[in-house]
C-alpha cells in the first residue's frame, strides 16, 4: 500500500509492479490473427476467434421472427469454408443464430442437443422453449467469460416463449444480453440494424410489419451486408418463426437477388471520391 | 493516450500504432444507463432509463434494468449489464432461501447487507456494477442503500448511479437535500429547512432529471422506468424519453 | 469420502449441465460459517490477479478505469488524560468524483469499540463490521470483553492473510478497557499494526498532524480535546482536496464511546475563523 499521502492508500508499485495498462485496455474487437499473439497468460484459452462467421440479423414481425445467417466462414481474411449452417433449432420452439468463433459453435450445438435430449426424457411432450435455451446460454457465456475462457460468440435467439409469445434476444461472449425488436450482430449491428429499425423502431411497428415485407427486409439487410462487409457472403440461410401456425421453416441456400454494384463505381479510398 | 486502441485494426492503422493491440479477453464492458432512487416519507421510487448501449451503438432501446425482487424491494445494479443481471439473479435466489430459512420477509435492511456480502465476495474479480436497493424500512419510512462496486454501502435519501450520475447528483443534492437553498426571509443566514418530498413532486424531479440527463448524455435516453414502492406494494410507471 | 463425493463421481452429468456446475455455486444457500463468519473471495481466474484487479480499479494511475472504487480520507484519533478522540471526514472520492459527502468514517464495531476508515471504505467497512462479530464471538466463549489489543490483533491477522492482493484499509481500533485504559492500534493492509497514542491516517494526515501537534497536550480538557480533534480534521479538509464534507466527532472512555455531533465544513470553517482569527489566507 503506498503511504505517500498524495496516494494514499493506493497500490504501491514498489509491491505490485508497474500498473498494466494492457489488461486495462484489453479489446474484444475481433481482428485477423496477427504478429503479436505470444501468450502471456498460461491460463487463459480463446484469445481470439479463428475460423468465424459473420453477421446474424434477425427481425420481428406481426406473427413471428425472421432471421438469417450467411453461409460463409473466414478464416481470417480467407474465404474457409462456404456451405457453413449457422442457425440451430433447439427443439420445436427455437432457433438459435450464431455469429463469432465457428468451433465455439459447434461445441454450443453440442451442448443444445444435449440439452435437448435431457429435456425430452422427464417430459412427455417438449418443454424446452426459447427463453430457457437464452437464459441456458446467457449462464454458460456469463460462466465462461467468469473463468476468462470465453466462448467466443454472439447469439440471437428466436422462437417462442413459455406463453407461446414471439421470443427475440441476444446474448454474447461476455454473457451481455438485451432483446429488441431488430437485432443483430457483428458487422450487421452497424449497417442491418439501421436498416430494420426504418421498419420496427418498437414493438408498435412490430404489429404493422407483414411476414412478406419481413423477409424482405431481412434480405435487403443480407444484401448490404454482402455489399460493405469484406467477411460476408451472398448465399445464406433464411428461417421463417411463425406464431399463428406453430411452424420454424427455413430457406436454405438463398442468394442476394437483384444486387446492383453501380454505387462502386465512385468509391475510391474509404470516402467519398477525391477532388 | 490509450486511445488509438480502441480503433479498429485495419491493415491501414498498423502504421500509425504507437504499441500493439492487445487481443486479450476483456471480462468488462460498459453498457451505460443511469438509475436514480429517491426516497420519500412513506414510498420511494427507483428510476432508470431503458436504453442499453456499447460504445456507440445503441443495443436496445428498451431493456428494463430496474427489478421488483419481491418483499417490497426493488434493486437495481447499473454499469456492465451480465453483472447486473447476475446480480439480481443472485439476490432473488439468495431471497428464496431466506423465505424457507425464516418465512418472513426480508428487511430492506438485511438486504442490503446481503448485497454487501454479495459484491464484496467479489472483491477480488468485482462486479463493474453501481447498485441502488429500495424499500421501506421498519417504522414504513422509504429507504434507499447504495452501493460502491465492492459492496461499501450507505443510507441515503436519493442517490444517482451509472453514466449519467454526475449530471444527475448535484441535481439532486440541491432539490432533494436542499444543498445551497437558504431560506428567503433570513438574508441568506439560515438554511431552507428539510421536509419530505410528496409523490408527486419527487415523480416530477425524476422525469426533470432524465430528461436532462437524455439531452446531455449520449448513454441515457429512449425510455424512462419508474416503480415506486409503498405500503400497498410496487407499482411501475413508465415515459418515453428522447431517440436521439 | 464423503456420501456426496462417492454420489457426485459415480453419477451421470451431461457436458450441458457441467458447463454451469460451477455457475451454481453463487446460487447456493449461504451459510454462514462462525469460525470466519465471512465468503470465501474469488479470484480471477488469470495469472496474475492482483495486476488484474488493479487494473481494473486503480483509478489513481489511469483515470480511465473502468471500476471506480470509493476512497475515503482524512482520519484521526488520539489518546488523553480523559480517553480517546476520534474526528474523521465524511468524504467519499471516486476519481476525481466526489461519491458521496455523508460518509460514516467512524465503524461503531460496538458500543465499547471504535474503528475509523481510511482507504478503500468497502476493505474498511466490510471487515470492520466482520471484526465486530468475531469480538461478540469472543464475549460469548470467554465471558469477558475483548481486550483493543486481541481486538486489533485479530484484524490485523486477517489483513496479513490478504497481504498484497490488493485491499487497501488504514484504521485506528480504538477502545478503553479496565486492563489497558484508553487505547488506540493502528492496523493497516500492509499487515502493520501499531499501538501508539496519536495517529492520523490518509491523504489529509499531514495537516491534521500539523494542528494536533501545535495544540496537543497530555492533559486537554475533555472539551478542549473535542475541539483539537474537530480543528484538525478542518483543517486537512481545507487543504486536502480529497477531504471534506462534515466532521464526525466521538469521545471513548470506560464506558463505551459517545457521539458529539456532525459539523458540516461550510458553516463551521467560517464560525471557527472568525472565533479564532485563523485561517487569515481566506479573505471575507
Amino acid at each position: 500500500m503506498n503511504h505517500n499521502p498524495v496516494n494514499w492508500g493506493r497500490p504501491s508499485d514498489d509491491q505490485y509492479g508497474p500498473y498494466n495498462y494492457q489488461i486495462a485496455n484489453a479489446s474484444n474487437v475481433a481482428s485477423q490473427a496477427t504478429k503479436n499473439s505470444q501468450n502471456e497468460f498460461p491460463t487463459m484459452h480463446t484469445q481470439q476467434p479463428m475460423i468465424t462467421g459473420a453477421s446474424v440479423v434477425a427481425v420481428k414481425f406481426n406473427d413471428g421472427v425472421v432471421m438469417a445467417t450467411d453461409k460463409l466462414g473466414s478464416y481470417g481474411s480467407l474465404l474457409r469454408l462456404d456451405d457453413l449452417e449457422r442457425m440451430i433449432q433447439v427443439g420445436d420452439s427455437t432457433v438459435v443464430g450464431v455469429s463469432g468463433d465457428i468451433s465455439d459453435f459447434q461445441y454450443l450445438q453440442r451442448l443444445l442437443d444435449e440439452l435437448l435430449i435431457e429435456d425430452n426424457y422427464d417430459m412427455e411432450q417438449s418443454n424446452l422453449k426459447a427463453s430457457h435455451v437464452h437464459e441456458y446460454l446467457r449462464g454458460v457465456f456469463y460462466n465462461r467469460r467468469s473463468k476468462m475462457n470465453p466462448l467466443w460468440n454472439a447469439c440471437v435467439v428466436a422462437g417462442f416463449d413459455a406463453d407461446g409469445e414471439v421470443f427475440l434476444k441476444y446474448v454474447n461472449l461476455l454473457g451481455v444480453s438485451y432483446s429488441s425488436p431488430a437485432i443483430a450482430t457483428g458487422f450487421g449491428a452497424y449497417m442491418g440494424v439501421p436498416l430494420l429499425r426504418q421498419k420496427v423502431e418498437n414493438e408498435e411497428d412490430v404489429k404493422k410489419l407483414e411476414k412478406e415485407d419481413a423477409i424482405k427486409l431481412v434480405r435487403d439487410c443480407m444484401k448490404v451486408l454482402f455489399y460493405r462487409d469484406a467477411r460476408s457472403w451472398d448465399k445464406y440461410d433464411l428461417c421463417v418463426i411463425t406464431k399463428s401456425t406453430k411452424k420454424i421453416e427455413f430457406q436454405k441456400g438463398l442468394e442476394c437477388e437483384g444486387q446492383s454494384w453501380k454505387f462502386a463505381r465512385d468509391i475510391s479510398g474509404y470516402g467519398l471520391p477525391q477532388q | 493516450m490509450q486511445a488509438q486502441n480502441t480503433l479498429l485494426n485495419t491493415e491501414y492503422s498498423t502504421d500509425a500504432q504507437t504499441e500493439p493491440i492487445e487481443h486479450r479477453f476483456n471480462p468488462y464492458q460498459d453498457n451505460g444507463g443511469t438509475i436514480l432512487g429517491i426516497a420519500g416519507e412513506d414510498f420511494a421510487v427507483l428510476a432508470g432509463d431503458t436504453r442499453q448501449t456499447v460504445g456507440y451503438s445503441i443495443d436496445s432501446r428498451y431493456e428494463p434494468k430496474v427489478h421488483d425482487v419481491g418483499d417490497n424491494l426493488l434493486l437495481s445494479a447499473n454499469g456492465f449489464s451480465a453483472d447486473g443481471v447476475q446480480l439480481v439473479k443472485v439476490f432473488q435466489n439468495q431471497l428464496k432461501w431466506y423465505h424457507f430459512d425464516n418465512n418472513k420477509e426480508m428487511a430492506v435492511s438485511s438486504a442490503a447487507r446481503l448485497i454487501q456480502h454479495m459484491l464484496y465476495r467479489k472483491r477480488m474479480f468485482p462486479y463493474y456494477v453501481a447498485t441502488i436497493l429500495a424499500g421501506l424500512d421498519e417504522e414504513g419510512k422509504g429507504a434507499i442503500y447504495s452501493f460502491d462496486p465492492v459492496g461499501s454501502y450507505e443510507r441515503e435519501q436519493c442517490r444517482a448511479g451509472g453514466a449519467a450520475a454526475s449530471l444527475i447528483m448535484p441535481f439532486l443534492d440541491n432539490q432533494v437535500n436542499f444543498k445551497n437553498q437558504m431560506d428567503p426571509e433570513s438574508n441568506g443566514t439560515k438554511r431552507r429547512p428539510l421536509k419530505y418530498l410528496s409523490l408527486e413532486e419527487v415523480i416530477q424531479l425524476v422525469r426533470d432529471a432524465f430528461t436532462s440527463a437524455t439531452e446531455r448524455h449520449i448513454e441515457v435516453g429512449d425510455g424512462l422506468q419508474i416503480l415506486i414502492v409503498t405500503k400497498d406494494g410496487v407499482r411501475s410507471e413508465y415515459f418515453p424519453l428522447k431517440k436521439d | 469420502m464423503s456420501i456426496n463425493a462417492i454420489a457426485k463421481k459415480y453419477s451421470y452429468k451431461t457436458l450441458a449441465e457441467r458447463e454451469l456446475e460451477d455457475a451454481n455455486e453463487e446460487y447456493e444457500h449461504f451459510v454462514p460459517n462462525l469460525s470466519t463468519m465471512s465468503p470465501s473471495l474469488t479470484l480471477p481466474p488469470i495469472s496474475q490477479p492482483t495486476e488484474f484487479l488493479r487494473a481494473h480499479t486503480d483509478d489513481s494511475v489511469n483515470p480511465e478505469c473502468k471500476i471506480k472504487i470509493a476512497h475515503g480520507t482524512t482520519t484521526l484519533a488520539f489518546r488523553f488524560q480523559g480517553g480517546i478522540v476520534v474526528a474523521v471526514d465524511s468524504r467519499a472520492t471516486a476519481g476525481s468524483w466526489v461519491a458521496s459527502q455523508t460518509v460514516k468514517k467512524v465503524i461503531e464495531i460496538n458500543p465499547m469499540l471504535l474503528g475509523t476508515m481510511a482507504g478503500g471504505a468497502a476493505d474498511c467497512q466490510y471487515w470492520e463490521t466482520w471484526l465486530g462479530t468475531q469480538c461478540r464471538l469472543h464475549e460469548l466463549r470467554n465471558k469477558e470483553r475483548i481486550s483493543v489489543a486481541a481486538a486489533s490483533k485479530i484484524l490485523c491477522n486477517l489483513m496479513y492473510e490478504y497481504k498484497g492482493m490488493g485491499l487497501s484499509m488504514g484504521t485506528m481500533v480504538c477502545g478503553c478497557t479496565p486492563k489497558e485504559g484508553p487505547t488506540i492500534y493502528y492496523v493497516d493492509s500492509d499487515g502493520t499494526r501499531l499501538k501508539g497514542d496519536m495517529f492520523s491516517v490518509g491523504s489529509g494526515q499531514t495537516f491534521a498532524y500539523g494542528v494536533m501537534d501545535s495544540n496537543y497536550r497530555w492533559d486537554l480538557t475533555v472539551d478542549e480535546a473535542l475541539y483539537l480533534g474537530k480543528r484538525a480534521i478542518l483543517a486537512a479538509t481545507h487543504r486536502d482536496a480529497y477531504s471534506g464534507g462534515s466532521i464526525n466527532l466521538f469521545h471513548v472512555t470506560e464506558k463505551g464511546w459517545v457521539y458529539h455531533g456532525n459539523y458540516d465544513v461550510g458553516p463551521l470553517f467560517w464560525e471557527i475563523k472568525e472565533k479564532e482569527g485563523s485561517f487569515n489566507n481566506v479573505k471575507v
